[in-house]
């Protein structure tokens, strides 16, 4: 039984197709990488299945309850958390606070979701910043803040858009450690990701994506030799 | 922040309602009082919400014309014109809340305009039923079911009554789990709609209080002044005096549109003492020193008179 089903999605904008007819599913426990080019449909796919965009065709389940036509909120609060590629702090919030936020979904008692968002805070590495001002994190944190604050919906299937990207080199490797540890936990992981070294290091399964369509979905190894990956990657030239 | 200033600033004007026995001083606190209520109103929308309005007069006038409308045509209690006020204006609200989800920034403070403009011209040309252009004198009914309290001391107290209520109002949007949600909205809609906030649902309550909070300080006044003239109740004027003791003050601080009121309403008493007298060239000059004042704090002090007493 598969924790999240996409089936046959197709999201149009005018005349462009974003996504044409995607399906996957996602098995709980399994971190499954997303790849490719730029204008592959990745975010507008992370977009449908967390209830921002409504798809024209096709269905998204989680267990089974679909969540098509579901406004964000409720997608939310069924067990779909995400983080944003362009990352939207709650700037005027502690870290602290932003946090809360997230626990405040599972909990009605302020007291009880600051416990926890205590707890998550320090899990992610963020404890010395837990009152300072989201606007004075740097990028780094503020992606391990987004995290946390997506962790504290105490979700069923994380969505993060590009852990890694616009962070310098050197932080990377903590960040990386920290999905692998939510990982092991036990969370259902759907990662996008343009660093491919990052995506083979985490994954089992790749699936690419290009020109809104599903080309290849495997092992990481037979997804990074795949002809038409690297087609839509390199172009004609470089296939042999 | 604590509550100690706030406790500190209530308890002094409770005090002085047994010391003051000078009739302008006493007004001047039951309007600061007034002034800092519908601030404070403005400041659930504005400040706590996000949503910057610049027509809330619609809802003052809302409750101003409740209380007077009701009072003389059906000789009702000042009470109920006040609780009718405020369900009209609560209704209101709700359409003023659903335009907040269609219009974002400077489309909705537009909106917001045009809104209390359409009420002040349905109020200004429904001679039949407000008595239009003219304006409405509310007749001075003694006794406290109809509000006609010669005493303003007994004033004093009511709208203490109001701003305390008020002032609880933003402190539990400070600490609890709807103003935590709210913050959220504020900040970035998407982001707390992504983390299971119901965000259009929150945002919609929200002015919708604000709104039936204003209504009732419009109906306290009209009451209080003993008349309702649509061009004032329903004036951006109004309107921009909420948002301005509200900024001033601390945008989204539960003290903030008090002290605010306390600033705006001193300065503008002084001022039309000063150069109002007829045939005085400088009627509006209290508009010029608003303006300065505001460019100032939003240089100097952008958290407002709070942020600055926090830091000092």
């Amino acid at each position: 039984m598969s924790l999240l089903s996409v089936a046959g999605v197709t999201k149009r904008f005018g005349g462009i197709t974003a996504n044409r007819g995607i399906s996957f599913d996602v098995a709980p426990g399994e971190l499954v990488g997303i790849i490719g080019p730029n204008g592959a449909g990745k975010s507008t796919l992370f977009e449908i299945i967390s209830g921002f965009y409504r798809p024209e065709e096709g269905d998204v389940r989680l267990d089974g309850v679909r969540l098509t036509g579901l406004s964000p909120d409720r997608v939310c609060r069924l067990g779909v958390a995400r983080t944003f590629q362009k990352l939207r702090p709650f700037a005027g919030l502690t870290v602290l606070g932003n946090v809360m936020v997230g626990a405040l979904t599972r909990t009605k008692d302020v007291r009880h979701a600051r416990e926890q968002a205590r707890e998550i805070v320090a899990r992610v590495g963020l404890e010395d910043k837990a009152d300072a001002h989201a606007r004075t994190l740097s990028t780094g944190q503020r992606k391990r803040l987004e995290l946390a604050r997506a962790l504290a919906t105490r979700p069923r299937l994380l969505l993060l858009d590009e852990v890694t990207g616009g962070v310098d080199q050197r932080t990377i490797p903590a960040l990386v450690q920290l999905v692998r540890e939510l990982h092991a936990s036990g969370l259902t992981l759907l990662v996008i990701e343009h660093n491919m070294r990052v995506i083979t290091a985490v994954t089992q399964r790749i699936i690419a994506l290009h020109l809104g369509e599903v080309i290849a979905d495997g092992p990481p190894d037979v997804v990074a030799r795949d002809r038409a990956v690297v087609e839509a990657y390199l172009g004609q030239a470089y296939t042999r | 922040m604590s509550a100690a200033p706030a406790a500190v600033f209530f308890a002094l004007a409770a005090l002085a309602s047994f010391v003051v026995r000078d009739a302008f001083l006493l007004d001047s606190l039951i309007l600061i009082l007034l002034w800092g209520s519908a601030a404070a109103a403005w400041n659930v929308a504005g400040g706590y919400a996000g949503q910057i309005s610049l027509g809330h007069s619609a809802f003052f006038g809302l409750g101003a014309y409740g209380a007077a409308v009701l009072g003389t045509r059906w000789d009702l209690s000042a009470w109920i014109g006040l609780a009718v006020g405020a369900v009209v204006a609560t209704a209101a609200g709700l359409v003023l809340g659903f335009l907040s989800n269609r219009l974002r920034g400077p489309y909705f403070v537009l909106a917001t305009i045009a809104f209390s403009q359409v009420l002040l011209i349905v109020a200004s040309r429904l001679r039949a039923f407000t008595a239009g252009s003219e304006g409405i004198p509310v007749p001075f009914r003694p006794g406290f079911w109809t509000l006609g309290l010669a005493d303003k001391r007994v004033w004093v107290w009511i709208v203490l009554v109001v701003a305390v209520l008020a002032y609880l109002l933003q402190r539990y949007l400070d600490v609890s789990r709807r103003g935590y949600q709210l913050a959220a909205v504020r900040e970035d809609e998407d982001a707390a709609l992504s983390l299971g906030v119901a965000a259009r649902r929150l945002k919609v309550a929200a002015i919708a209080v604000s709104a039936a909070l204003t209504a009732v300080t419009g109906a306290l006044w009209a009451q209080y002044v003993g008349f309702v003239d649509p061009f004032y109740v329903f004036s951006v004027d109004l309107s921009v005096r909420f948002a301005l003791a509200s900024i001033i003050g601390g945008l989204g601080t539960a003290l903030g549109p008090f002290l605010g009121a306390v600033l705006v309403t001193t300065v503008e008493t002084y001022l039309r003492a000063q150069f109002g007298g007829i045939g005085a060239g400088l009627v509006g000059i209290y508009l010029v020193v608003y303006g300065t004042a505001l460019i100032v704090m939003v240089r100097f002090a952008p958290q407002g008179l709070v942020g600055w007493l926090r830091r000092s």
